[in-house]
This record gives C-alpha cells, structure tokens and sequence, in this order.
C-alpha cells in the first residue's frame, strides 16, 4: 500500500513541477518539456493503478508515448517557426493575434 | 356605362391625359406652344362632354347616375370606392369649372407669352394638372375620393402660386398657402376617419347621430375655412396673389377656393344634422364677408382688393350654407365663378397692359382699353350687386336665407359687406378706369384677340347667369322663388347703389375712403397674420424645439446608451486576450481547479 501512494506522490510532484514550469518559463522548448512532463505523470499513474488494480492501463501508456512523440515533432517543428520569425524561442514573442 | 357617365369620364380624363403627356415627354413641354395646345385640347374635351351633360341634365326629375370601383380591398372588403357621380350638382360645378378653366387658358396663351418656352410649358402643363384634380373633385362619389382632389388642387395651388419661383416673395407666398391649407386640411382628414370609425362609411348622405354629425361637421368646416379662405385662415389668399393673374382668376377667385363651398353643399345631409356647424358657419362666414370688405377698401393693388373680396364673397356663401340654405351658397358659387373670373382676367389684362399691379399706375384707361374697362365694369356691377347682374340674384338669395338669424347679426353684417363691396368695387373703377392717366397708363393698348376673347365670354354670363336660378334649383332638387318685393332685396340694392354713389362722391374727387389710415393699419400690422405668425414661430417651433430636444437626448439618448455600453464592455473585454500563452495556460488551470471543485463538491 505504502509504495502505491509513493508512487501517487510522485506522479503529483512530476505533474506539480510539470504545472510549474509551463507557468513560469517564457522559452517555447523549456514548455514544451513541461507540457511533456505532465503527461508522464499521468503515464506514472496508468501504470500504477494497472499494477494495483488490473486492467489495460499499460497500453494507454503506449499510445500516449506514440501520441506524445508526435506532438513532440509538431511542437518542435512550431519552435523552428517561432525561431525563425522572431530570431529567438521565446513564446511571448507570438502575441500578434491578441489585436 | 352609361352614355352619361363615358362624358363624365372624359371631362375628368381628357385633362389628366394632358398632363401625364406634359409630364412624360419633356421635350414636348419645354418647347412651350405645343404644349399649350396639349393642355387646350383637353380642356376642350372637358368642356364640351360637361356642356353636354348639363344639357341633359336640364331641369328636373333626373336621377343622379354613379359608377363607382372598389378601392383599398382588405380582407376581400372594399373599404372605399372611387368613381364618377353625376348629378344636378356635380353637372353644373363640372360645367363652371371647365369653361372657366378653358376661358383662363386660352387667356394665358397671350398673358403668358412672354415667358421662356419651358416655363409656358410647365404653367400649361400645371393647369391640365388642376382641372384634372378639380373635376375628380366635383365627381366624388364619395368623401374620400373629394379628399383626393382636395389634395390634389392644393398641390397645383402651391405649384402655380409659386409659379415664379424665383422671386423669393413668391416661394414664400407659395409655401404660405401650402402650410396655411394644410394645416386646415388636417380637419378634412380627421373628420373623414372619425366618420368612417364611427359609421363605417366615406358617403355623403349617411344618416349619423347628432354628436356625430356635428363632431365630423366641424371637423370638415375647419378644412373649408382654409381652403375656402375664411377668417382666421383667410391671410394665404392675398398672398397668394403672387401667382400670375389668370391663376388667381382661375384658382383662387373662380374654382379652387369655392371648393371649400361646394364641399358643403355636398355633404349638406350631414351638415344639416349638425346644426352647432351651421351656427359656427354662420358667424364665421358673416365675420368674413365684413371684414375682408373692410379690407378690400384700402388695398392699392388691383389684384389684392380682388383677392379680399372673393374672401368677402366667400363668406357670403358659407353665412348662407350656415343658415341652411346650400342652394343659395351653391347658386353664389356660380355666378361668383363668373364674374370674379371675368375682373381677375379684365385686371390682367390691365396689368399686362400697364405692368404694373398698382392702381396708382393706372388711372384713365377708360379710352385706352374700351373691351377691357367694359368687362371689368360689368363683372364689378355685378359683384356689386347691380340689379339685373348675375350677382344680383345670387346674393339676393344669400341674404334673404340669413334673415333673421343670429339675431339678425349676420344679416346686419352682410348687408354692411353689400354697402362695402360696391364702395371698393366703385374705387377701384374709378382710379383704374377714370380720372387722369398716369405715366404707365399713358402707353397702354387694348389686348389682342386671345385675351379679349375670354372676357367677352364670360361677360355673358357674368350678366346673365342670375336668370337661371330657378333651372338650377329644379335640377339640384330645391326651391327657388324671387323676393322682389321685400325688404332684403329692397335693402341691399339701396345699399349696393348707395356703395357706388359714394365711392363716386369720395373718389371721385380723388379723396381716400374714410378711416383709411386705421383700416389700412389693421391690414399691414394684421394682428390675424401677426397672431400667426407668432403661433408659429414661438408655440409650433418652441414646441418642435422641446420635442426635437426629447428625441435628440432621450429617445436618442438611449439607443446611444446601449451602443456606448457595447463599445465600451468590448473595449474592456478584448484586454482579456493578451496573446501570451502563459496567460491562456492560467486561463485552463484555473477552469480544471474550478471544475475539480465544482466536482469534489457534489
């Protein structure tokens, strides 16, 4: 029992810092990372509960990793434009739209 | 339809082909004479289908024939009818109308001709208009239909006032007519739908309560005494005499104004179920007939002291409509037509002659204009009263129904008018016919045969119309006997002949009327057109100001509120969108916590 709250604990602290960061940092790829790392928490969780509880969890885990790999590669390929157009990553930068 | 009828519709169509001709085809109304002709045309038609109805309309015993169209269909009800309603009446209006209108036409075919060739197309192309709304006056089935026309001889009033429009106290007098009468005509409107909202119905002869009758009567007096020219509302006619003199013959002396009269004479049932109408009618006319007379007699142009005695004149009809006697109104009416035709054309042919419409300016022209000095003499002894003049009979008849009513006031009041009408008939003879020449005067000539044609016309009868008094009684369905050997008649030609012999006596010598400053006082510094006036501009357009004020900040004011308000919150509401990413991640933070809450509360 001990170890599955652990294991809750850190999924928490992993979206917590995940939260954080994408708060707080203004660089497009250190969001990204973020973004990247609230979903691992969640991936944390799926494979916790499955092991606790039973059930397909597991292969949630796989199609999220296959779905985050792509979103990865458009969210970078975004980054490449944003470098592009303002010479710099930083997202504050992309604040046209709000006229 | 009847053989009858297909004239009628004629008499109406063949003017209103003229105009809508003039109209459409510009090329044709600007070159001027061809339009002229156009207009003449019609008016011929017109003539001879109404002189041939009255022919067949002679005497008595003939039913009035109509045909009538449904009109405004709602919910498969007619709620009006237009159509052609030939009777006693409307067949002798219909004959005044077109021979004096035809007799002032071919009259301003020589008046007129020194205008450019567009403006002589547009004078003619105005007259076709009038006579077409004239006659769809006279042939009105109905009230509605009467309004129509009504309408339609105010415009072409309006358009033929200011007929030179360039001169800027013609503008003026122009829309001074239009707004005087329309304010008048609102009467006719209101009364015609309290009518239909209370009876169901726009007829003349419809049998209403007393209330009713009376409420509607007024109602439709009000918009007589604008059209008509009764006190208070008579200011427009002397104005109005900026128009070109055959205009004032036609319009303004002869048909148009009468309208107000034969519009009474028309709705007579109804007005005889209103005898509170008829008193108002009857005080009113008298006040008019005195009071415009008084001013007629310090009027030093020719035109205005005409203009005031058709005022006067008409106030003599509407006392007789008022003591109950149409016939005797509607018998005025058509010698009046006559003979104030015939002065308005003798004086225009005056004024072309010595241009200039001051009696000062003329003077003498007894030698010069032989034709024209014995028109005007013969129309002035016949609105004078003159025994064996049309007028004679006619105003005969006016007086004899007012006896002894009102206390015999408005008796009173026109035989003082009879005793005025032949003082100011008799000045004007004098200073513009006899005495010396003055230096305009000097050059004047006879008029040529279009203008001297008209006045020999309806010289005849300006003279002899008052002999037909007992076939237009039989053929309106009235009775009619002479009074000879009374005292009215008695009175008033003692009066009449009295008027004369004085104006000889005073002006002859070349002396001014008596009390002349005083008169001529309450004329300039009128306190009716100061009164007016001062309605106007101090209680209609401080009224307007206060409304215009309401509407610009309170009504306004509102619908701006809200469009201000949508501004604004937009304004406020775009600041919301920062465009900064970090911003929308604590827009979805946010909403989770507030979901997850929302949640861990259930």
């Amino acid at each position: 029992m001990s170890s599955l709250s652990q294991f809750v604990l850190l999924a928490g602290v992993l979206f917590s810092i995940g939260l954080y960061g994408l708060m707080t940092r203004t660089h497009a790829i250190a969001m990204l990372l973020s973004i990247e790392l609230m979903a691992n928490a969640a991936n944390v969780l799926f494979v916790v509960f499955a092991k606790a509880f039973g059930g397909a969890g597991q292969i949630f885990v796989l199609f999220a990793l296959a779905i985050t790999v792509a979103e990865v590669a458009v969210g970078l390929a975004l980054v490449m434009l944003l470098y592009r157009r303002y010479d710099d990553t930083l997202l504050d930068l992309a604040n046209e739209a709000r006229e | 339809m009847s053989p009858l009828l297909t004239l009628a519709a004629v008499a109406v169509f063949a003017p209103a082909a003229a105009a809508l001709l003039l109209v459409l085809v510009p090329p044709l109304r600007k070159q001027g004479m061809p339009a002229a002709i156009v207009t003449l045309l019609g008016s011929v038609a017109a003539v001879v289908s109404a002189g041939r109805i009255l022919l067949d309309r002679l005497g008595a015993g003939h039913a009035a024939e109509s045909i009538v169209t449904p009109w405004i269909i709602v919910a498969n009800k007619p709620l009006a009818e237009l159509g052609l309603l030939v009777d006693g009446t409307s067949a002798t209006m219909l004959f005044v109308v077109c021979l004096v209108a035809l007799m002032v036409q071919v009259f301003s075919l020589s008046y007129m001709s020194e205008e450019p060739p567009a403006a002589y197309g547009r004078y003619f192309a105005l007259h076709a208009l009038f006579l077409f709304s004239m006659n769809v006056l006279v042939v009105a089935p109905n009230l509605l239909q009467a309004f129509a026309g009504w309408e339609l001889v105010g415009l072409a009033s309006y358009l033929l006032i200011g007929f030179y429009f360039h001169k800027p106290s013609a503008a003026k007098a122009a829309v001074k007519a239009f707004w005087m009468t329309k304010l008048a005509d609102m009467g006719f409107l209101f009364g015609l739908l309290w009518l239909f909202v209370q009876a169901d119905t726009f007829r003349w002869d419809v049998p209403v309560s007393h209330e009713l009758a009376n409420v509607v009567a007024l109602m439709l007096f009000i918009a007589v005494v604008g059209k008509s020219a009764q006190f208070p509302l008579h200011i427009w006619l002397p104005d109005a005499m900026e128009g070109p003199t055959p205009v004032s013959a036609l319009l303004h002396a002869a048909t148009m104004v009468a309208a107000g009269v034969f519009l009474v004479v028309r709705a007579d049932p109804l007005f005889a179920l209103a005898p509170f109408a008829r008193d108002v009618m009857l005080w009113v006319g008298a006040i008019t007939a005195s009071f415009a007379a008084l001013l007629a007699l310090v009027q030093t142009d020719i035109k205005k002291v005409l203009a005031y005695s058709t005022a006067s004149q008409l106030g003599y009809m509407v006392t007789a409509l008022g003591a109950g006697n149409a016939f005797a109104g509607f018998f005025h009416l058509g010698t009046h037509a006559f003979f104030k035709a015939l002065l308005f054309l003798a004086a225009g042919s005056v004024i072309h002659a010595v241009h200039s419409n001051e009696l000062a300016d003329m003077g003498g022209l007894r030698k010069k204009m032989p034709l024209t000095a014995t028109a005007f003499t013969i129309g002035a002894l016949s609105l004078a009263g003159f025994p064996g003049f049309a007028g004679f009979f006619s105003k005969d008849l006016v007086l004899h129904s007012v006896e002894g009513k009102g206390g015999w006031i408005p008796w009173v009041l026109l035989m003082a008018s009879a005793f005025l009408t032949a003082f100011y008939m008799g000045r004007v003879l004098i200073k513009a016919f006899l005495g010396a020449e003055s230096s305009k005067a000097h050059h004047a000539h006879e008029s040529g045969p279009a203008m001297a044609a008209p006045l020999v016309i309806l010289a005849v009868p300006a003279l002899g119309s008052g002999f037909l008094g007992a076939w237009l009684a039989s053929s309106t369905g009235h009775e009619y006997e002479l009074h000879f050997a009374s005292m009215t008649p008695i009175t008033a030609t003692v009066l009449g002949l009295a008027g004369l012999g004085a104006s000889w006596v005073v002006f002859g010598s070349g002396g001014t009327a008596p009390f002349a400053d005083v008169i001529a006082r309450l004329d300039r510094e009128s306190w009716v057109d100061r009164s007016w006036e001062l309605g106007y501009r101090r209680v209609m357009l401080g009224a307007a100001a206060v409304l215009g004020w309401f509407d610009r900040y309170i009504v306004d004011g509102v619908m701006n509120l809200f469009g201000w308000a949508a501004i604004e919150g937009g304004q406020k509401a775009r600041t919301l969108q920062t465009g900064l990413v970090r911003d929308y991640a604590w827009a979805l933070v946010a909403g989770a916590a507030v979901l997850a809450l929302v949640g861990g509360l259930k």
